[in-house]
C-alpha cells in the first residue's frame, strides 16, 4: 500500500479546507466578530497538519490502487469533518466536540440535521439575541457546498497533476452506481463540474436577492441549498421569511440540483438530446410531480381550508426538499401538521433521493428504477419463466452485474437504515418512529426526521450522535467505502 | 490533441496509456464492457461502449472534432471500416492496425480508398525488428535513424570489456584506438540515466551506443564481440510474425528452421515459404529441438502465443550455447526480470506497434517549432530517442552546443549534416536542415526548443 501517497493526499485536501475557511474568516472580520480568531485558528491548525503532509512526504509512485483509492476518500472525509468542527469548538458555539463533529459531519455530507436549539440561530426570541456569529454561521452552510460536488474532485479541479488513476477517488465520491466522465481526463470533468456548480449556485444567490433577502442570507441560502443540505441561519428555516417567493425560488433550486449536473452541460455544448431522452430524469419528474400531486390533494382540505395554491406550493416544497434531500421547511411537514397519509409518502421519498450525478442523496432514481424494473422481471418471470428479458434503462441494456451490485446496495441501505435505527435505540430516549427516521434521514442526508425528533437532534444522546455520524457518512460516500473501513482486512499488515 | 482509440486490446490499451501520458485527450471505444471498465479504472479516459463501426458511437465518442482516428480492434475489416466511417464524420487522421498478409498485397490501393493515412501491421513490425537484431547478433536492440545513418545499438557491458571502470572522459586517452561513439543511455539496477563524462561503466550495465554503422561495427571489433553474421536460424512457432520474419530472413541468406505444432498450419506455412525448413512438432520439447541441432544454430527465436512458453525454451536455448536468443513477451513489466535472467533480447509486438503509432502521432501534434519526427523507446521506455530536423530561424541555430543549455537528464546525441553523421562535441553546432537526436529519461518532450536553450 501507497502510504506516503495517501499522507500527502490527505495534507492537499487540509490545505484546500484551510482556502475554503476564507472567505467565512472575512465574514466574521468583516462584521468585527470575536470569533474570526477562532476561524483564524482552524485555518492555521489546517495549514500546520497539511503543509508537512503535503510537502515533506515524498511518494516514491504516484500509483493509486482500488485500496488506497478508497482509502484516500474514507480518511479525507473523515479528516475533513474532524478539523471542519474546530471553528465551532473553539469559538466556543458548540463546546462539546460530539456535538461539534456532528454538525460538521451533517454539514459535510449535506444532511442538515443540527444540533442547535432555538436560542443558537440568528433569530431574537424574546428580546434575546441569537448566539450565532456570521462566520461561523456562514461555514456551516459552506460546508454543505464543498461536501455537495465533493472535496476530491475539487482538488482534482484546483491540481490536475495529482496523480494517475484519479477514477478510483472520483468513483467513490460522485453518487451513483456508474462514474460519468463528461471529458476524456477527469481534471476536465471536474473543472466542468465545479463551473456549472458555481454557475447555478450564483443563479441561486441573484434570485433570492431579487426576493429581497439581504446579501448574508441570500449567499448563505445559495450554498447551502446548492449542496442539497439544508442548514438555515433561522431557526424557522425557510419559513422564517413568510414569503412565498422565497419559497418558490428555493423549490425550484431545490430541484434544478437534484438533476445530474452533466446534463446541464449537454444543453451548455447544444446536446438538448441528452437532456430530453434521460431516462432517469423523466423517472425523477415522473415521482416527482406525481408525489407532490397526491399530497396536495391530500392536505388541500385539511391543513390549507381549501387553499390549493397554498397546497399546492406546501406540497412541492416538501417533495422537493425531501426528494433532493435538503432539509428546509416551511411548516412542520414531519409532525402532527401533516395528515399521516401524506407522511407515508413522504417516508418513502425519503429512501429515494434524486439523480445520480447531482449533489442529493438518498439511494438515487436510477437504481430505484433499476431495482423497479428487476422487481418486474422477477413477476414476469414467475409466469412466463422461460422468457430472456434484458433490463434496459437509458435506451441500452443493463449489464447483469450492475443489476446485482444495484440490487445489493438496495439490501444493504435498508439493513444500514434498520441496524442504525437499533443502535440509536440502546440510547433509550425516542420511540421508534423517531429513531428510525432519524437512521434514515442521515443515511439519505436530508436532515429533518419524523417524531418528536423533528424539533432537533440536540436531544439525542452522544452514543447516538457517533451512530449518527458514521451513518451519514456512509450515506454521502454510498455506503461500501465506509463500510470497507471498518472491514478487519483493510487493516490487516498495512 | 482529441484522440480515439477504437478496440481496448493489447495495442489500444497501450497505446491509450503512453497517448494520456502525453496529455492528450483519449476516447477508448470498446464493444466490451469488462475490458472497458479496466481502462476506466486503470487510465484517464473517456469511455464508450458500442461498435467502433457504427456512426452513431462514433459520434457519442465526438469523431467529429477529433484529430486522430486508431482503429485497434482485432478485424482488420472492421478498423478498415472504423476509418472510413470516422474519416468521413470529421476525423483529421486515421490509423487502422492491418495484420491479414492478404491485405498487405493490395494496402496502398485499400488506404487511399477507405481513408487510411497509417496503417499499422504489428507482426510485419515485429518481424523487422527481430531481423534487425539478427542482422547484428551482438546487440539486443538497434534503432536507426536518419534514415539508417546512425545507429544506436545496445549491449550488456561484461567484466572484461575495455570501456569498463573507467570515466567515460577518458576513455579516449586510455585506450587510443577506440572508435568514437556516443554512450547515449545506460541502465543499472533498474535506474537509467544519460551518462556524463564522470560517468563509469560497470560490468552488468546496459549501455546505448550511437554512431554511424562503420563506427558502432568497428566498436564491437574492437571490443571483441562476435561479430560474425548469423547463418542459421530457429524459429518456434508459426504464426503471422513468424511468416513474416521468414520471409525477410531468408532472403539475407539464413537458414531457417520453423516448429509448429500445429499440423495443418505447419503444412500451409511449408507451401507458402518454399525456401523454409518447416518442423511439425512441439517446440518446447527438449528432444525435438536437440535433435534438430539446437546446439548448431546461430540464433533461436521463441514466437509462439504464450509467453511463459517463449521464455522457458529461450532460457533452455540459451544454457545449450545458443548465442543469440530472442524472446517474444507482451508483458511488459516482467521485461526487467526477464534480463536480469539472462535473456536480453526481448521483443513485444503491442510495445513495437504502440510506438509506431505514437510516432505518427507526435510528429501530427500542430504548432510551430521544431516537432518530433520520430520517437523511439528504449529500455522499457523509461527513457526515449527523438529524431528532429533543425529549421531556419530557430534560436539554437549556430551557436556551440558548449554555450547552450540543456534539459537535464537529456542529451544530443547525434547531428547528422548532408547524410554525414557527427558524434557532436562542445564545439559542434547545430546548422539548419541538420537531424539532430536527443535521448532523454524526460518524458512527454515534444519539441526540440523544449531540450535546449540559450
Amino acid at each position: 500500500m501507497n502510504k506516503k501517497l495517501i499522507i500527502r493526499l490527505l495534507g492537499t485536501i487540509l490545505l484546500i479546507e484551510a482556502l475554503c475557511m476564507l472567505p467565512s474568516l472575512l465574514l466574521a472580520a468583516f462584521h468585527r466578530e470575536p470569533s474570526w480568531t477562532a476561524l483564524l485558528a482552524s485555518a492555521l491548525i489546517c495549514v500546520a497538519f497539511g503543509v508537512p503532509m503535503r510537502y515533506l512526504v515524498k511518494p516514491q509512485t504516484s500509483n493509486l490502487r482500488a485500496k488506497e483509492g478508497f482509502l484516500i476518500v474514507t480518511l479525507s472525509w473523515i479528516l475533513m469533518s474532524v478539523f471542519g468542527a474546530l471553528p465551532f469548538v473553539l469559538s466556543g458555539f458548540i463546546p462539546n466536540f460530539v456535538d461539534a463533529l456532528f454538525e460538521s459531519v451533517s454539514g459535510f455530507t449535506t444532511t442538515g440535521a443540527t444540533v442547535l436549539t432555538e436560542g443558537q440561530f440568528m433569530d431574537t426570541i424574546n428580546g434575546v439575541k441569537g448566539t450565532m456569529p456570521y462566520g461561523i454561521g456562514f461555514w456551516r452552510a459552506f460546508t454543505h457546498w464543498i461536501g455537495g460536488m465533493g472535496v476530491l474532485v475539487l482538488t482534482l479541479a484546483l491540481l490536475p497533476k495529482l496523480t494517475g488513476r484519479s477514477a478510483h477517488l472520483v468513483r467513490a465520491e460522485s453518487p451513483g452506481p456508474s462514474l460519468s466522465k463528461i471529458a476524456p481526463k477527469m481534471t476536465d470533468t471536474a473543472k466542468i463540474l465545479y463551473l456549472v456548480y458555481g454557475a447555478l449556485t450564483l443563479a441561486e444567490f441573484v434570485a433570492l436577492k431579487c426576493c429581497g433577502l439581504s446579501f448574508y442570507d441570500a449567499a448563505l441560502h445559495a450554498v447551502s441549498n446548492a449542496g442539497t443540505g439544508g442548514f438555515s441561519n433561522h431557526a424557522l428555516s425557510i419559513a422564517y421569511y413568510n414569503r412565498p417567493a422565497v419559497e418558490i425560488v428555493i423549490t425550484v433550486f431545490m430541484t434544478l440540483f437534484s438533476i445530474n449536473l452533466a446534463l446541464y452541460y449537454a444543453i451548455v455544448i447544444g446536446r438538448w438530446r441528452d437532456f430530453t431522452s434521460s431516462e432517469e430524469l423523466r423517472w425523477f419528474l415522473g415521482m416527482f410531480a406525481g408525489s407532490a400531486l397526491i399530497i396536495t390533494g391530500i392536505i388541500a382540505g385539511p391543513v390549507h381550508g381549501g387553499n390549493v395554491g397554498d397546497a399546492l406550493r406546501h406540497a412541492f416544497f416538501n417533495v422537493a426538499t425531501t426528494m433532493s434531500t435538503t432539509g428546509f421547511t416551511i411548516d412542520g411537514y414531519t409532525t402532527a401538521y401533516w395528515p399521516v397519509a401524506a407522511h407515508g409518502i413522504i417516508l418513502m421519498l425519503m429512501f429515494t433521493g434524486a439523480c445520480v450525478g447531482s449533489t442529493a442523496g438518498g439511494m438515487k432514481t436510477m437504481r430505484i428504477a433499476l431495482l423497479a424494473k428487476q422487481g418486474r422481471r422477477e413477476i414476469v418471470r414467475t409466469y412466463s419463466p422461460r422468457r430472456v428479458q434484458r433490463v434496459r434503462f437509458e435506451g441500452r441494456g443493463i449489464d447483469e452485474r450492475m443489476l446485482h451490485q444495484v440490487a445489493v446496495f438496495g439490501f444493504v441501505y435498508v439493513a444500514l437504515v434498520l441496524l442504525g435505527s437499533m443502535l440509536i435505540s440502546f440510547d433509550n430516549r425516542f420511540d421508534i418512529v423517531s429513531n428510525f427516521t432519524a437512521s434514515l434521514t442521515c443515511v439519505s442526508n436530508i436532515g429533518p426526521c419524523f417524531g418528536a425528533g423533528a424539533a432537533g437532534f440536540a436531544e439525542f444522546g452522544g452514543f447516538s450522535k457517533v451512530v449518527m455520524s458514521i451513518l451519514m457518512l456512509a450515506g454521502r460516500l454510498e455506503l461500501f467505502p465506509i463500510l470497507a473501513f471498518f472491514h478487519p482486512d483493510v487493516w490487516r499488515r498495512v | 490533441m482529441r484522440i480515439l482509440v477504437v478496440g481496448a486490446g493489447k495495442v489500444g490499451a497501450t497505446l491509450a496509456e503512453h497517448l494520456t501520458n502525453e496529455a492528450h485527450d483519449v476516447v477508448v471505444i470498446d464493444s466490451d464492457e469488462a475490458v472497458l471498465q479496466r481502462c476506466e479504472d486503470t487510465l484517464d479516459v473517456l469511455c464508450v461502449h458500442g461498435n467502433g463501426a457504427n456512426a452513431q458511437t462514433l459520434m457519442d465518442a465526438g469523431v467529429d472534432h477529433a484529430d486522430i482516428l486508431v482503429a485497434a480492434t482485432a478485424g482488420d475489416e472492421v478498423n478498415m471500416l472504423c476509418c472510413l466511417v470516422g474519416k468521413r464524420l470529421g476525423a483529421k487522421y486515421a490509423i487502422a492496425r492491418i495484420r491479414d498478409p492478404q491485405y498487405n498485397e493490395s494496402l496502398t490501393l485499400l488506404q487511399h480508398e477507405m481513408g487510411i493515412d497509417l496503417a499499422v501491421n504489428p507482426e510485419r513490425a515485429t518481424a523487422l525488428e527481430i531481423s534487425r537484431l539478427l542482422r547484428f547478433p551482438f546487440a539486443s536492440n538497434i534503432e536507426s535513424f536518419a534514415k539508417g545513418l546512425v545507429e544506436m545499438v545496445e549491449f550488456r557491458a561484461q567484466p572484461h570489456d575495455a570501456v569498463t571502470g573507467c570515466k567515460l572522459k577518458d576513455l579516449n586517452t586510455r585506450l587510443p584506438g577506440l572508435p568514437r561513439v556516443l554512450y547515449a543511455a545506460c541502465e543499472r539496477g533498474g535506474e537509467v540515466t544519460i551518462p556524463t563524462g564522470e560517468y563509469t561503466i560497470e560490468p552488468g550495465d546496459r549501455v546505448f551506443v550511437a554512431g554511424d554503422q562503420m563506427s558502432i561495427t568497428n566498436f564491437f571489433r574492437y571490443l571483441g564481440r562476435d561479430t560474425h553474421a548469423v547463418k542459421n536460424v530457429m524459429i518456434l512457432g508459426g504464426g503471422r510474425i513468424s511468416y513474416y520474419l521468414a520471409r525477410i530472413i531468408a532472403p539475407l541468406g539464413m537458414k531457417v528452421t520453423l516448429i509448429e505444432i500445429d499440423p495443418d498450419k505447419a503444412a500451409r506455412l511449408s507451401e507458402e515459404l518454399p525456401s523454409v525448413n518447416v518442423l511439425e512438432g512441439d517446440g518446447t520439447n527438449q528432444e525435438l529441438l536437440e535433435q534438430e541441432g539446437l546446439q548448431s544454430m546461430d540464433a533461436f527465436i521463441t514466437l509462439s502465443d504464450r509467453d511463459e512458453e517463449n521464455l522457458l525454451t529461450g532460457l533452455y536455448a540459451s544454457t545449450q550455447g545458443v548465442p543469440k536468443v530472442v524472446v517474444k513477451n507482451n508483458r511488459v513489466n516482467y521485461a526487467d526480470v526477464i534480463s536480469r535472467m539472462g535473456l536480453e533480447s526481448i521483443i513485444s509486438p503491442r510495445q513495437i506497434t504502440s510506438a509506431n503509432i505514437l510516432r505518427y502521432v507526435r510528429a501530427r501534434i500542430g504548432g510551430h517549432g521544431t516537432k518530433v519526427e520520430k520517437l523511439y523507446r528504449l529500455l522499457e521506455g523509461k527513457a526515449e530517442a527523438m529524431e528532429f530536423i533543425a529549421r531556419e530561424g530557430e534560436p539554437y541555430i549556430g551557436i556551440p552546443l558548449k554555450d547552450l543549455t540543456m534539459r537535464r537528464n537529456s542529451i544530443v546525441a547525434v547531428i547528422v549534416r548532408r547524410g554525414k553523421v557527427i558524434v557532436p562535441f562542445g564545439n559542434d553546432t547545430i546548422e539548419k536542415g541538420d537531424s539532430v537526436v536527443i535521448i532523454t529519461t524526460e518524458s512527454s518532450i515534444g519539441d526540440l526548443n523544449e531540450v535546449i536553450s540559450k
